[in-house]
């Protein structure tokens, strides 16, 4: 027990440490977020606890003042949950499809899933929006949803967990007379439980934080999300900070709680599913 | 009769896939082959396009800005590797130990920074990297008699911003993929190791090193690719894609800067085309050394 | 029973994106202003970069839908960020879908608007009746071929704002300084006694240069729209400022130049004494510097030597309707109304703090001397007796197609170079144009 304690102590400090530089910003916005907008402009984000300048204003305009927040809040919520579930929905079909048969051409089109994961999509923003343009989806949030719902390296995730489920499972379904997607939907899709919880946290992450690619299709200030709400406070012009700082320290919460809640799954998940030789 | 088709064997995994090769050809092949396409063209939205053969790229060739925004993402990757890579696969190690307390909390803590978004995450790092005396950043550095840097005006300390904000929203999601791939070593090799009396750092580059190679060759993979295509961050980090100097401008940047922002659609693609090269042949090659081809068979 | 969520969830999913489509009202945007419209009024939408203009536009609104009845209109006011405004209005009208249907868009940007066929609705028959009230060339700013597509907002006459609590203080008399010698002194002495800088070096905006060079009678660009930024007027510009900065007289500043909100809270912070900007930055003052209410001062800028001209106008505002527009008359009707007519001129200094291009309104000194103005309140002397003073010496730098590329430059680059790394003037002027004139290619 005694030649435990230092390591033990040893490794706990350094992670600490490290776990205190993770932290301070948070607790920046924290601090600040009870601070009024002008503070921050004046003297800077820090960490200056100063109780005389802090309160809970900025919190109440954020519940009860004229703005948009929770439009784009709302707009988030309801954007990720979409985007989430087809996204989830079609790439498990579609590794499903890699993972349990042999078919011509199986190969090469693996090859794509793997080619597209290293394509940056940003190279294809132009040819995208001219494309979204002429087929009329500007403006919608199918624009947002459809280019991703295959999600690559969702698909090759899932197929890198379904290999690690037994082929007999499929076998006994047709045994029993199963047709083919009745064996996806009633047997397959129960046993892929854990590694969805890993990718709607991932998915998730990624759609509630999208900014780019909706930042451009979308031109209707009433169906922003809350990441290119949040930017349009970033002007000079608007005297923002204090809807921007308490603001963005909201924001985290959905996504964190999401977090929390999958987080049993999430590491059994990933790890069923990790890359292996 | 449709059905049974649909339903047959030999139909039914053409059917799963569909969604893929629909997404795949709509949303990539197109847009890629007219990616191609306008770069040879002189574009711009709402009048006629014009061919100019291979002038687009000739003028890459001779733009210094351009230049300066592939290094820049160069090294923005570079760097990105040499600290998300290691660092990561070490703290996974150490916080996988068996005298590690407090496992979960730290995994959580590590892994929160990456819940936030780019433009968030992106407003607390220039408000922190400000160049004010009660900045962040300048008020520690205050603490140690350091007179107030400039960060977001030097090339060197705007970098220092940038892969501290790459750092902070990274280190837990890479920790958390070699975590995963902790998992998969057996304990008996480890057990094994130690019966033969083989010290800590050895079980490490013998073990853990080798059989965390798949993990690590798909972060390599993936860290490749967001370290090339990153633009948000410097978006954010300098309030606009105008970067003093351009310190900040990267590839993609560029291509935002001349399609969108100068309406120079065809430039832009001639852009992006570059873009894709660069990454395809790194990733390729990064790929083939490390034999990940042989095995995909 | 991983059935049953499963497919909850793809129905929910799938009447989610296909229904929401049309329930936007639902989050209620504070952005609508309805100006006491009826029911039957026609929405027409506005973008901005400036909060405050859509406040103009409203009080206008107020008063057109009093007026016109038959013709009323509501206004759904977006603000967004200076460059995301102009890149999202550019890719809008350019593919003809999602503009809306009257826009600000800033001079520096204009010429962008105007390559090729420009998609917006030509103004000239509605300028017209307002046209010898106000000044031309500020109209010609938003013009190509004699056809005018934006309205301006004003005139933006440069002037010097003087912290004059700070120079009372170390007994510098603002109205003594003349030109950049007198300003150097006086600055040498702030900085002896107080350690506080007088001015602003300039890293990311162009309004000093332009100062310097109308001063000179000089342009970035030369007869033919050609871009020369390292002329001789251009160096000689340089050279005075880095010889202020070399003296401690003028440093940079966060944000890089006074209308950023980093330097707002600096100038607040009383840690730099003057800005020399257009007339428009009256209202940052009230705005975003309450500390400095009283205590600035408006004058003339210097000059290089004695008798050349005093200003020139910066920056402006052009307002558009686009091709697109829901209905065009009514929306050119409004926008010639609510920026050009004798009252929306008053309003645009009421509310605003701009000098409007009606200059007939400089003389009205029930308008300009209201003490319930907030500006006339803020403000130590009256902006008006300063620009009557200057306002045959306003001088104009010319928009060119090559003005995007220019401003980009020199503001990312060139001032950087000079004031933050020390680069030799000529060096980095001709880098700069040789730089300007490849992106031209």
């Amino acid at each position: 027990m005694n030649k435990e304690i230092w390591p033990r102590a040893a490794l706990l400090i350094f992670f600490s440490v490290l776990c205190f530089f993770i932290l301070v910003p948070f607790y920046a916005v924290t601090i600040s977020s009870f601070k009024p907008g002008e503070e921050l402009i004046r003297y800077g984000l820090n960490l200056r606890l100063d109780l005389s300048v802090m309160s809970l204003d900025n919190f109440i305009y954020l519940f009860t003042g004229s703005h948009s927040y929770f439009m784009w809040f709302f707009n988030s919520l309801l954007l990720t949950i979409v985007q989430v579930s087809l996204t989830l929905i079609v790439s498990a079909t579609v590794a499903y499809g890699f993972a349990a048969y042999e078919f011509k051409g199986k190969n090469m089109l693996f090859i794509c899933v793997l080619l597209i994961m290293m394509v940056p999509f940003e190279i294809l923003l132009l040819p995208l929006y001219t494309l979204t343009y002429n087929i009329g989806l500007m403006n919608t949030y199918s624009a947002i949803v459809l280019p991703g719902i295959a999600s690559a390296a969702t698909i090759f995730f899932f197929r890198q967990y379904l290999r690690g489920v037994p082929s007999e499972i499929i076998q006994a379904g047709r045994v029993d007379g199963a047709s083919e997607y009745g064996i996806y939907i009633r047997l397959i899709l129960p046993v892929m439980k854990p590694s969805f919880a890993a990718m709607a946290i991932l998915n998730g992450m990624n759609s509630w934080n999208n900014f780019l690619w909706p930042f451009m299709v979308l031109s209707d200030a009433n169906k922003y999300t809350l990441p290119i709400g949040l930017k349009t406070l970033l002007t000079p012009y608007g005297n923002n900070y204090d809807l921007l700082i308490v603001g963005s320290f909201f924001s985290i919460i959905p996504i964190f709680v999401l977090f929390i809640a999958f987080q049993r799954y999430f590491i059994d998940g990933m790890t069923a599913g990790a890359v292996k030789g | 009769m449709i059905r049974k088709f649909l339903y047959s064997q030999k139909v039914a995994p053409y059917v799963f896939v569909l969604p893929f090769i629909l997404v795949f050809l709509i949303f990539w092949v197109y847009p890629l082959g007219s990616s191609l396409g306008m770069s040879f063209q002189q574009i711009q939205l709402g009048q006629e396009a014009e061919w100019v053969g291979i002038s687009n790229y000739d003028k890459l060739l001779g733009d210094g800005i351009f230049m300066k925004a592939v290094l820049n993402s160069a090294v923005y990757m570079v760097l990105t590797l040499v600290i998300l890579i290691p660092l990561p696969m070490l703290f996974a190690v150490l916080i996988n130990h068996k005298f590690m307390w407090g496992r979960e909390f730290f995994k959580s803590s590590f892994f929160f920074p990456a819940l936030t978004s780019v433009v968030v995450a992106g407003t607390i790092f220039r408000l922190m990297f400000g160049e004010m005396e009660g900045s962040l950043i300048n008020s520690i550095l205050g603490w140690f008699g350091i007179e107030p840097v400039k960060f977001l005006k030097g090339q060197v300390t705007g970098f220092i911003a940038l892969l501290a904000l790459a750092a902070w929203r990274w280190t837990g999601v890479n920790m958390l993929y070699f975590l995963s791939g902790l998992k998969n070593i057996p304990d008996e090799y480890y057990e094994a190791a130690s019966i033969d009396g083989a010290s800590s750092f050895q079980k490490f580059m013998k073990i853990t090193m080798p059989l965390l190679k798949p993990t690590t060759i798909y972060v390599i993979t993936i860290s490749i690719y967001a370290g090339l295509a990153m633009f948000i961050e410097s978006m954010m980090l300098w309030n606009g894609n105008n970067s003093p100097k351009n310190i900040g401008l990267t590839i993609v940047g560029y291509l935002y800067r001349q399609g969108i922002e100068r309406n120079n659609l065809g430039y832009a693609a001639a852009v992006g085309i570059v873009l894709l090269a660069i990454t395809m042949v790194i990733n390729l090659s990064q790929l083939t050394l490390s034999g990940m081809f042989k095995k995909e068979e | 029973m991983i059935k049953k969520w499963f497919v909850g969830f793809l129905v929910l999913a799938m009447t989610m994106l296909w229904g929401c489509g049309g329930s936007n009202n639902a989050g209620g945007t504070s952005s609508v202003i309805d100006g006491g419209a009826g029911e039957d009024a026609t929405e027409l939408s506005y973008w901005t970069f400036v909060e405050l203009h859509g406040q103009h536009f409203e009080k206008m609104l107020g008063k057109w839908n009093q007026d016109n009845p038959d013709r009323q209109i509501k206004l759904n006011v977006t603000v967004m960020p200076y460059d995301d405004m102009h890149n999202k209005l550019s890719i809008a009208v350019q593919s003809g879908t999602g503009a809306p249907d009257i826009a600000d868009i800033e001079l520096g940007k204009f010429p962008d608007f105007l390559s090729g066929t420009p998609q917006l609705v030509p103004l000239n028959d509605v300028i017209d009746p307002y046209r010898d009230t106000i000044v031309q060339s500020r109209v010609d700013l938003y013009s190509k071929d004699d056809v005018n597509y934006g309205v301006p907002t004003h005139v933006g006459a440069s002037v010097a704002f003087y912290n004059t609590e700070i120079l009372e203080e170390v007994g510098v008399d603002y109205k003594e300084i003349v030109t950049w010698e007198d300003f150097k002194r006086a600055g040498m002495k702030v900085y002896e006694q107080t350690g506080k800088y007088m001015g602003t070096a300039d890293t990311s905006a162009s309004w000093q240069a332009s100062m310097l060079l109308a001063q000179q009678g000089a342009d970035y660009t030369d007869e033919a729209g050609n871009p020369q930024v390292n002329s001789e007027a251009m160096i000689r510009a340089m050279t005075v400022l880095k010889d202020l900065q070399d003296n401690q007289v003028i440093a940079t500043i966060a944000g890089g130049q006074p209308d950023t909100e980093e330097a707002y809270g600096e100038f607040n912070a009383g840690n730099y004494v003057s800005a020399f900007m257009p007339l428009w930055q009256m209202s940052r003052y009230t705005n975003y510097m309450p500390d400095l209410s009283g205590k600035i001062a408006i004058a003339p800028i210097p000059v290089i030597e004695e008798g050349m001209p005093r200003s020139v106008g910066g920056g402006g505002t052009g307002t558009v309707i686009t091709q697109t527009a829901k209905d065009i008359q009514l929306a050119k009707d409004f926008l010639a109304f609510a920026k050009l007519s004798l009252d929306a001129n008053k309003e645009i200094w009421n509310t605003l703090g701009f000098d409007p291009v009606n200059m007939d309104v400089w003389e009205m000194k029930e308008v300009t001397h209201n003490p319930e103005n907030a500006f006339v309140q803020y403000f130590v002397n009256n902006p008006f007796d300063v620009l009557n003073e200057i306002r045959d010496e306003i001088q104009l730098i010319k928009s060119t197609p090559a003005t995007p590329t220019i401003n980009n430059i020199l503001s990312t680059t060139t001032y950087n170079e000079i004031f933050e790394d020390g680069k030799d003037i000529t060096q980095a002027l001709n880098d700069a144009q040789q730089q300007i004139e490849q992106e031209l290619k």
